[in-house]
């Protein structure tokens, strides 16, 4: 979506995108309604110049309430991409190391994405499902926070494994690009998906599915927002496992006392950018006796876990994160799921400069553990 | 009370269009008159049943914040007085049960339990909708917390708590706060039992509970019962303790004395409805004057884009309540409401004068919710086959804003648009008064001689 002079010329300066925003109440100059009304009065060059562009975390917890649906997420997006053309750049986290690994992909390399899948369960190369796999296996190279990135993606294939499917797993799938889309470069995001696309269109799948809720996020608006309608359905796991799992016959032994209290972190992505807030629950409420307890802001205000598109990783971050644990231990569960690998790296991350001891867990590999 | 006494206008109360056939000059109305299983033409309004009878439901009047009767009036100045039977919870309709109290204390005889509904053909020449409105379901904006947080409430339902007839009889109690002093009774009532359990081991033992209980622990008591003595002496302390905290807590507890309004919840919202509901700013700032005068300490705050006081007065009106009743108006929209450990609510929003985040943490949080077509708008609007516009009203056009798509169907008030009390009334004259003038054209008007 372009953000049109007349969409932003609605705005009424109510000032509810600031109030709601976790940077404005860290940072007391950044406040997205200051952006748009400078937008509106035709400063834009101040807006494409500024640094407070990056750090808006596009975590669409302003634009879902904004009364007139001006989406702050996407005209930051769209300014980032003027911004790095004048070369306001962001300040890259890991070294920039993550942005390489996908300007690689870009390149017609040779990659070895299936090693860890042969070892864990059954997939295919051609078939009705494709799981995008996404950038779990390089997290795992790239960064390493325990054994956290993999666990994930070996749960998930396990998980549909025991529902009778053996997905397309493909060596050519490369990033999805929403950290490039979101970090202004849509000459990258392009190449991306148009390798992703000869990828699934040569499994001759029907169905993608995906556990990393930027790479669904990206594939339901943004691919065929720049693409055109795909030719095949884009699903999120949680939908299928929500659907499907209870009608399988699998059994999950009860929560135990130790771990049988939760909460959950609604992920972005999943939550105020696809409105998937239940089925994750779901899941979780399949496990006899496992309470769940909700934090104060849940679904659709949940705060964001501090930072995304691996950059501008900042105090602003470390406090976001710490206020979140907090508020999750508040609840006294001992466990906090998330379904978003980032949430999970970012939260365990923080925690590991803290005394916030909890255990950070992946949504299907807590499920998949409690399978009888 | 007018329109009850009147010698030319029948009211037919508690009952329900089904269909409306024919043209201007000659519509025939079928009207389904609901059984009251009271007899309108006996009952002299007295309550003696209501004030009789066993079975307490929740009062909708009130807005489920007090008790009512199964034989039930909606509200005091109801016209007509005639009580009514809800039959989803009196016990006579109830299968297997029985009552009868309200037939018997009744002196006019009024109530009859086999009324049946009535269907009617009222012949018109012209029809008037005023139909109202609605308000918004505040749930819909989950950010402010309505159903979740106790104390965010409606400004209909902080209207009740204003009123002198109204479940806290004009004292703004927190909804928790309410709840806590209505949980007296029935934790007294366990201290009761369990005091009651101890008398029987003191009689059987003969000896006080604060005699044996000492004995007990230093071990010169032993057996299966006086163990279960003593864990009821345990059980029993318990509770006493509990129930000495929570009176002193009730005694304690103050009435809300900050009070924060928040304008808009729903209106000029493209998420739900574009258009500005025009009365809540002004009945906001009504509210606080009020609540002001029944609690010289209150602060009430307004919290808004702007204050639209359209109309001869208003705008004195706004500045009366900022001078004499303190009210502070904050120029913002507020973005999402928290709580603190005591259910106290805290506002979050932009001061967009001062360009800062802040959070405000009050009482009471009052949504002014916004004015919706009533579901019996669109209803309606299918039986006889009228237009709606965008919004749900139903369309007229702006140089006849009383006439709706059909000929001979007028509409007034809030069922035409969002619009207060006086601009209703004014709508409801003129819209009599266009079906006079349209009828005696067709020449089929007939005055009373
Ligand atoms: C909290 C609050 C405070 C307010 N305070 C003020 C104030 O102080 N001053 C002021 O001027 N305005 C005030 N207003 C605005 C005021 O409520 C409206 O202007 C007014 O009620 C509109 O009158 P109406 O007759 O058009 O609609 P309504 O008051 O909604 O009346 C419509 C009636 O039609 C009935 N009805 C609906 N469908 C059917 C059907 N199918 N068959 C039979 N009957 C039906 C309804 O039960 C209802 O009784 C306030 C509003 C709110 C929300
Ligand atoms: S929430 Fe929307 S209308 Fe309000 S200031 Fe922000 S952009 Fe403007
Ligand atoms: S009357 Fe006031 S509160 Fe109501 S919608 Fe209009 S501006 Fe908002």
């Amino acid at each position: 979506m372009k953000l049109s002079k007349e969409q932003i010329d609605y705005c009424m300066e109510c000032g509810v995108c600031t109030g709601s925003c976790p940077i404005s109440r860290l940072i007391p100059t950044f406040s997205p309604r200051q952006m748009i009304k400078r937008a509106l009065m035709d400063l834009d060059e101040t807006v494409v110049k500024g640094r407070e562009l990056w750090a808006c975390l596009t975590c669409a917890r302003c634009s879902t309430r904004c009364p007139v649906q001006i989406d702050f997420p996407e005209f930051a997006r769209i300014y980032r991409g003027r911004a790095r053309k004048e070369g306001n750049l962001p300040q890259l986290s890991h070294h920039g190391t993550l942005q390489a690994v996908t300007a690689l992909q870009t390149r017609p390399v040779r990659q070895n994405r299936t090693e860890w899948a042969r070892e864990t369960g059954k997939f295919a190369s051609t078939g009705d499902y494709f799981f995008f796999v996404g950038c779990a296996p390089f997290f795992d190279a790239a960064i390493k926070f325990g054994d956290t990135s993999m666990d994930t993606v070996k749960s998930v294939l396990k998980l549909v494994n025991r529902m009778g499917i053996e997905p397309v797993i493909s060596d050519d799938e490369c990033c999805c690009g929403h950290d490039a889309l979101w970090s202004g470069d849509e000459a990258t995001f392009r190449k991306l998906v148009r390798k992703n696309l000869d990828a699934i269109s040569g499994s001759g799948a029907k169905t993608v599915f995906f556990s990393c809720p930027e790479g669904y996020a990206t594939f339901k608006h943004h691919v065929p927002q720049y693409f055109g309608e795909l030719p095949f359905e884009v699903l999120h796991i949680t939908e299928f496992l929500a659907r499907e799992l209870p009608g399988s016959g699998v059994k999950f032994a009860p929560a135990s006392n130790g771990d049988g209290v939760v909460t959950y972190q609604d992920p972005c992505r999943l939550g105020r950018k696809a409105g998937i807030y239940e089925p994750p629950r779901d899941l979780l409420k399949l496990v006899p006796g496992l309470q769940i307890e909700e934090m104060g802001l849940n679904r659709e205000n949940a705060v964001c876990c501090g930072t995304s598109a691996w950059m501008e990783c900042s105090n602003c971050s470390k406090t976001m994160q710490t206020e979140r644990l907090l508020e999750a231990l508040e609840t006294g569960a001992k466990t906090l799921i998330t379904a978003c690998p980032k949430c999970r790296i970012h939260l365990t991350c923080a925690q590991s400069n803290t005394d916030l001891h909890m255990d950070v867990a992946d949504l299907y590999t807590f499920i998949l553990n409690r399978i009888e | 009370m007018d329109v009850g006494r009147h010698p030319n206008i029948r009211l037919l109360a508690y009952s329900e269009v089904e269909k409306v056939e024919g043209e201007l000059g000659d519509f025939k109305v079928t009207v389904r008159k609901k059984a009251r299983y009271v007899d309108e033409s006996k009952c002299t309004g007295c309550g003696a049943c209501a004030e009789k009878c066993p079975t307490a439901i929740s009062d909708e009047y009130n807005l489920g914040l007090a008790n009512a009767k199964a034989i039930y009036r909606y509200f005091a100045q109801g016209i007509p007085s005639t009580y009514t039977i809800n039959t989803n919870f009196c016990r006579n309709f109830q299968a297997g049960k029985k009552c009868g109290v309200c037939a018997k204390v009744c002196q006019a005889g009024a109530i009859d339990y086999k009324q049946q509904d009535q269907v009617l053909e009222v012949e018109a020449g012209a029809v008037i909708l005023a139909t109202g409105y609605e308000l918004f379901d505040a749930r819909r904006i989950p950010e402010y917390g309505y159903g979740r947080l106790p104390n965010v409430v409606t400004a209909l339902e902080f209207e009740r708590f204003l009123s002198a007839s109204g479940p806290t009889h004009g004292h703004v109690y927190r909804p928790t706060d309410l709840a806590l002093k209505e949980s007296l009774p029935e934790l007294e009532k366990s201290r009761q039992k369990a005091f009651k359990a101890l008398e029987k081991f003191e009689k059987q033992f003969e000896k006080t509970s604060d005699e044996f209980y000492p004995l007990y622990e230093a071990g010169e008591l032993k057996g299966e019962d006086y163990e279960k003595w003593a864990e009821q002496v345990r059980a029993f302390r318990d509770l006493d303790g509990e129930v000495q905290a929570r009176k002193e807590k009730v005694a304690s507890l103050e009435s809300a004395h900050r009070l924060a309004f928040i304008q808009c919840v729903g209106s000029r919202d493209i998420r739900f409805n574009r258009y500005c509901s025009g009365f809540c700013c002004m009945h906001a700032i009504k509210e606080a004057i009020i609540a002001r005068e029944h609690d010289p300490q209150a602060q009430v705050y307004i919290i808004g884009m702007d204050i639209r006081a359209v109309g001869k007065g208003f705008e004195e009106y706004r500045n009366r309540g900022a001078k004499e009743s303190h009210i502070e108006y904050v120029r913002s929209r507020v973005a999402e409401i928290t709580e603190d450990k005591d259910h106290s609510p805290v506002i979050w929003y932009e001061d967009t004068k001062e360009r800062v985040v802040k959070s405000l943490p009050v009482d009471l949080v009052i949504l002014s919710t916004a004015c919706e077509p009533s579901p019996a708008t669109r209803i309606l609007a299918d039986i006889i086959g009228l237009e709606v516009n965008d919004f749900g009203f139903y369309a007229t056009d702006p140089s006849q804003p009383l006439d709706t798509s059909r000929p001979g169907i007028f509409v007034c008030g809030c069922a035409q648009s969002p619009m207060d009390i006086p601009e209703s009334v004014a709508q409801a004259s003129s819209a009599a008064a266009r079906a006079a003038q349209v009828l005696s054209g067709s020449g089929t008007l007939r005055l009373a001689s």
